[in-house]
């Protein structure tokens, strides 16, 4: 203990008052401090406090801060199902202006030859670079090929917020759970996730139902060969992969969940599952269900550039191409 | 942070492979939920599982190192915070109130943060900061980026970032001292 602790409590605050503010950190031990490379100890007067509390700010995760990797992964294994992944060709150091003109003739063309020209009066030029460039490259991988036809008109139909085949799969298990008063639901990460992309949990009945008009629309509007979105197939994959991926990982909630109950109940039980996620992972498969792309900047320049960010939703700071990653350099 | 092995994981991820996907999200999910938890405290999960939905769709298209992966993810987490406001603004609805925030619980976060130990309590502390200054703050030491990270993703000049993370750090160390609570962790 040292003598301030003798001092009464208001004449501390009054010592406090008077003390200079805590010096002025030169660059070094700033960045010390910063990077967590401080010792408490060894802190300039005034800062020990701040380093212990970067240090507790930057702990080590705790156990609730990793609760949503089931619904993370089933997102991410739903995109993949939606939209198998193809390398894209590296196109770095391309002069973008070239890039771009190129890319736009002929994103034109293929538009015109795959799907008509009714599908290319939607506006085709944002589209996804990546699907622009399976089509384009020689080295494109041999499975854009096997990919549905109507994929890339599809893929026009992006909503912001979540993509089809994750909120077709969300909302499935969500209505799916309706009446069922399970707590859970409205608490696990993957329907918080459908909330947020809903605007608010109240409003995730209307958003469903929105999102399944929109699915029958864009169909019967002669999108040329697309299928539509196939929401059962989508959902029980989704559903499936994140059972999958939880299995063995000792997630105790898997069970619980509405979305896993509703995979039970149609898989006709929690026992049948395996088999019943063995015939989706092979029916469920190249349905061109409206996925969403990543569309790209095209006109960026690409080197260590990752693409912009999902949904055409934002339009505040930043702009369009936001997302546009801060560019090295 | 991945190191060595992030290359082949960001690969196995972009091919597909669900274990991959599954180690990147386990590194970087807990920075970015308190990078956002400092933001915007009451949709941070939500906000969190958004940015993941952006990185899911993008990640067959991203190129860089793991340096540059980070940085892309928090840009997309920044971004979410923009949508999230502009939606607060146009909902009305509940942004936590000024008056909220500087009426203290009779647990100061600052005694919290330096007690309990507790993660959740330093993240409300830096909240406190004004938000340019809790973002550089964040970003540097929760994100693990660097000066010129920030500045990049923040659009603005390094010696700004500097500048600001000085304030903060100054204006935390003031704080701390407040909560009287220097005695306690200079000894």
């Amino acid at each position: 203990m040292n003598e301030e602790d003798a001092v009464p409590i208001d004449m501390r605050q009054l010592l406090a008052f008077l003390r200079p503010t805590p010096p002025v950190l030169d660059e070094d031990t700033a960045d010390r401090l910063l990077t967590g490379r401080l010792d408490p100890a060894d802190a300039p007067p005034g800062y020990a406090g701040v380093a212990r509390l970067l240090a507790v700010a930057a702990a080590p995760a705790a156990p609730e801060e990793l609760a949503g990797q089931a619904a993370a992964v089933a997102c991410f294994a739903a995109e993949v199902e939606s939209h198998p992944p193809t390398p894209m060709p590296r196109r770095a150091r391309m002069p973008s202006k070239l890039f771009s003109v190129k890319v736009t003739a002929v994103v034109s063309v293929v538009v015109l030859s795959v799907s008509g020209a009714a599908a290319a009066a939607t506006g085709l030029l944002p589209s996804p670079a990546r699907w622009v460039a399976d089509q384009v490259s020689p080295t494109s991988h041999a499975s854009s090929t096997s990919r549905g036809q109507g994929d890339p008109v599809t893929g026009i139909l992006d909503s912001p917020g979540l993509d089809k085949a994750t909120s077709a799969a969300l909302c499935q298990a969500w209505q799916a759970g309706q009446g069922a008063s399970n707590g859970n639901r409205a608490d696990s990460a993957a329907f918080r996730a459908l909330a947020a992309a809903a605007g608010g949990a109240d409003k995730v009945a209307a958003y469903c139902q929105a999102a399944a008009d929109g699915g029958t629309n864009s169909s019967s509007q002669g999108q040329a060969t697309a299928t539509g979105p196939d929401a059962a197939g989508a959902a029980k994959a989704g559903l499936c992969r994140a059972w999958q991926a939880g299995q063995g990982g000792g997630n105790g909630r898997r069970d619980d969940s509405v979305a896993f109950r509703a995979l039970a109940a149609a898989a006709g039980g929690v026992d049948k599952i395996p088999a019943f996620c063995e015939t989706t992972s092979t029916s469920a498969h190249g349905q061109g269900q409206g996925p969403s792309s990543p569309p790209t900047t095209l006109s960026s320049p690409v080197t260590a550039s990752p693409p912009a960010s999902g949904p055409p939703s934002s339009t505040g700071r930043g702009g369009q191409g936001q997302g546009g990653p801060p560019t090295t350099g | 942070m991945i190191g060595p092995s992030f290359p082949a994981l960001l690969s196995a991820a972009q091919g597909g492979d669900e274990q991959a996907f599954a180690m990147l999200w386990r590194d970087l999910q807990p920075a970015l939920l308190r990078y956002l938890r400092v933001a915007i405290p009451t949709a941070a999960d939500d906000l969190a599982a958004e940015t993941w939905m952006s990185v899911i769709r993008g990640l067959a298209g991203f190129r860089g190192d793991e340096r540059n992966f980070r940085a892309w993810v928090f840009t997309l987490a920044r971004h979410r915070t923009f949508d999230w406001h502009r939606q607060a603004a146009r909902r009305q609805t509940d942004v936590m109130p000024v008056e909220l925030l500087g009426d203290r619980p009779p647990d100061d976060p600052a005694a919290a943060a330096l007690e309990a130990q507790s993660t959740r309590a330093a993240l409300a502390l830096i909240a406190e900061l004004p938000r340019d200054q809790a973002e550089v703050v964040t970003l540097r030491v929760i994100a693990g980026l660097d000066v010129a990270d920030v500045a990049r993703l923040l659009g603005k000049r390094p010696g700004t970032v500097r500048v600001l993370a000085h304030r903060g750090l100054r204006r935390l160390a003031r704080r701390l001292e407040s909560a009287g609570l220097a005695r306690g962790v200079t000894r």
